[in-house]
């Protein structure tokens, strides 16, 4: 597709400014700055209600679909165009930008038509959409779990089997950017690894952003970690460097596992 | 754990109805006795249905033929040709206009309406809903008969029992979309659907059989009512040739006929057998829903968990 072939110049999937998060009165993020390097893992890490779903939703304009919620900041795409243009299609983004939540969200309809959707609202032509879904469960290594059963409900599924079709279903519009939130934190240890391995496949293609509740995750599965607090991005850079020589003390505080 | 070392001595038992008293007991006691009180209520309200259904059909059975079904009502013979046709057609056009009213507000509330208007809506809804149906009868006869200069029309009375039965396929949509686990919505939507495709492709298919409860529900509601129509499609006892002309229907001949003096004998066994008729599409309507939702619902299964 074309979204594919076009060269990205800076190596920068996402570069975020000042990007502030406000529900009304009170402020969700605060002044975030940071580039997302394209093909690699960027793990989000921070206690809970620091502000990771908000910020991963505020990376592909979810933040717009749930009442009462402002931007403020820039996110640009590959590091050139702004996604909070008043030009701009977040359906387009959306699309180029995508999302597998915590819980899966397998559609109501056979494992088949859940990979299909995207491609469907894209009125792709059917012989398309078939060499798509297959690809597209190969990447996300649920195929050989799922071919003989691709008319299945997929709500029939194993929880960690729905997650990958999430995945599988989110890939088949071939998104430049995946934004996972907690892919993993219903899932058994066999599933966790899984998606894990398929994170790794996928970081040779494209670009990542992982919420963990896991520090061992943060630390197994990325080549990036940012850390927030409290709404604010406290420290962010390659993993291992995040994890062995934190800056902050807060940080250390949080990687060392003495609060959080 | 020893009775004794807390000083109770030789009282063995702590567990028994006995070794409480007072208010503790009667409460333990009225818990016992509430599967037995539970299914009376259940009898007490099952018994007068049958009851009921039994008297109809003990009056209408032993006369009803295919006759009563395909001969127009002629003085005092006949059957309920007419009725059936009037009421089919009546039926059709209201489940017509509420099912495209109905649905299509159901998606703008529970989808598109700002909170403020969309409990307004439901406000609404549940205000037509309380509207007594002589009312309605009367709202009819003066918009659509009189003001209209139409008379008694078939189409006047199909679109007031559709105006009937609206709120019923309203509130059920409203609520079956909105049941809808947020979590469909956020994914269509992250996926890059349009809130319309989101509604149409996701949305629709997982309401539906809950859309098809709402929708039957009221047709049942409609073919009873007889008050919206009698003031709008008035009476005609041949069968209709069309939708400008007034018609006779199946509760129209249990109200007219049933009131009239012992004499009359034979219209008041048309008026039995239009009742039974009725019971009996009622209840075939009831089957075929429950039918079709349970084939839509087994796909939904663990959607709700
Ligand atoms: N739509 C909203 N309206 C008001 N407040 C919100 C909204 N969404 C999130 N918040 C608040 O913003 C804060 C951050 O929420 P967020 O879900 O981003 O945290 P999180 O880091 O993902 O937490 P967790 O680890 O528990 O998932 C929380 O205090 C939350 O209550
Ligand atoms: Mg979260």
């Amino acid at each position: 597709m074309s979204a594919e072939s076009v060269p990205n110049p800076n190596g920068v999937a996402l570069r975020v400014r000042h990007l502030s998060v406000r529900a009304r009165d009170r402020a969700i993020l605060t002044d975030i700055s940071i580039d997302i390097p394209d093909k690699e893992v960027t793990a989000v890490i921070g206690p809970s209600g620091c502000g990771k779903t908000t910020f991963i939703r505020s990376l592909n304009r979810m933040t717009e679909t749930t009442h009462g919620l402002t931007v403020q900041g820039s996110v640009l795409y590959r590091g050139q165009e702004e996604i909070y243009s008043p030009s701009v299609a977040p359906v387009l983004v959306r699309q180029r930008i995508g999302m597998v939540f915590q819980r899966p969200t397998v559609f109501p309809i056979s494992v088949y038509e859940n990979v299909a959707f995207g491609l469907r609202l894209e009125h792709q032509p059917e012989d398309r959409i078939e060499q798509e879904v297959e690809y597209s469960l190969v990447r996300a290594g649920v195929w050989e779990e799922v071919k003989k059963d691709l008319d299945r409900p997929a709500l029939s599924l194993s929880g960690g089997q729905q997650q990958r079709i999430c995945i599988a279903r989110a890939l088949a519009v071939r998104p430049r950017i995946l934004l996972m939130d907690e892919p993993t934190a219903s899932l058994d240890p066999v599933s966790t690894q899984r998606v894990e391995a398929t994170l790794e496949e996928l970081s040779r293609e494209i670009s990542i952003v992982m919420v963990t509740h896991s520090i061992a995750q943060a630390a197994r599965a990325s080549t990036r970690t940012a850390y927030f607090y409290q709404g604010r991005l406290i420290e962010e850079g390659p993993t291992e460097e995040l994890f062995e020589r934190p800056k902050q003390e807060l940080t250390e505080e949080y990687v060392t596992g003495r609060f959080g | 754990m020893t009775a004794g070392a807390e000083g109770r001595g030789e009282q063995a038992t702590t567990l028994t109805y006995a070794s409480v008293s007072g208010r503790t007991r009667r409460r333990l006691v009225f818990d016992r006795l509430i599967p037995w009180l539970l299914p009376l209520a259940f009898v007490a309200v099952l018994f007068p249905l049958f009851d009921m259904i039994f008297w109809v059909a003990q009056k209408a059975v032993p006369t009803f033929t295919l006759a009563t079904l395909t001969e127009t009502q002629v003085g005092f013979g006949g059957g309920l040709y007419s009725m059936i046709l009037g009421t089919l057609i009546l039926i059709a056009i209201g489940t017509a206009i509420a099912t495209g009213i109905g649905i299509a507000a159901g998606f703008y509330t529970a989808e598109y309406a700002p909170p403020a208007v969309a409990s307004f809506g439901r406000l609404a809804g549940n205000i037509l809903a309380g509207v007594p149906a002589i009312v309605l009868g009367y709202f009819g006869y003066y918009l659509l008969v009189l003001y209209t200069n139409w008379g008694f029309t078939t189409l006047a009375g199909g679109i007031v029992l559709g105006i009937f039965m609206v709120p019923y396929v309203y509130r059920t949509t409203d609520v079956a979309l909105t049941g809808v686990p947020p979590t469909q919505r956020e994914a269509a939507l992250a996926m890059g659907a349009r809130p319309r495709q989101y509604l149409l492709r996701i949305a629709f298919p997982i309401a539906l059989p809950t859309i098809l409860t709402g929708i039957f529900f009221a047709m049942a509601l409609g073919l009873g009512e007889a008050a919206p129509i009698v003031y709008t499609a008035g009476w005609s006892s041949t069968p209709i040739t069309g939708l400008m002309q007034p018609t006779s229907f199946l509760t129209g001949a249990i109200w007219l006929f049933y009131d009239l003096p012992p004499s009359e004998g034979t219209l008041l066994t048309l008026a039995f057998q239009a009742a039974f008729l009725l019971i009996l599409i009622v209840l075939a309507l009831n089957v075929i829903v429950q039918l079709l939702s349970d084939r839509y619902r087994r796909r939904l299964q663990g959607l709700f968990e």
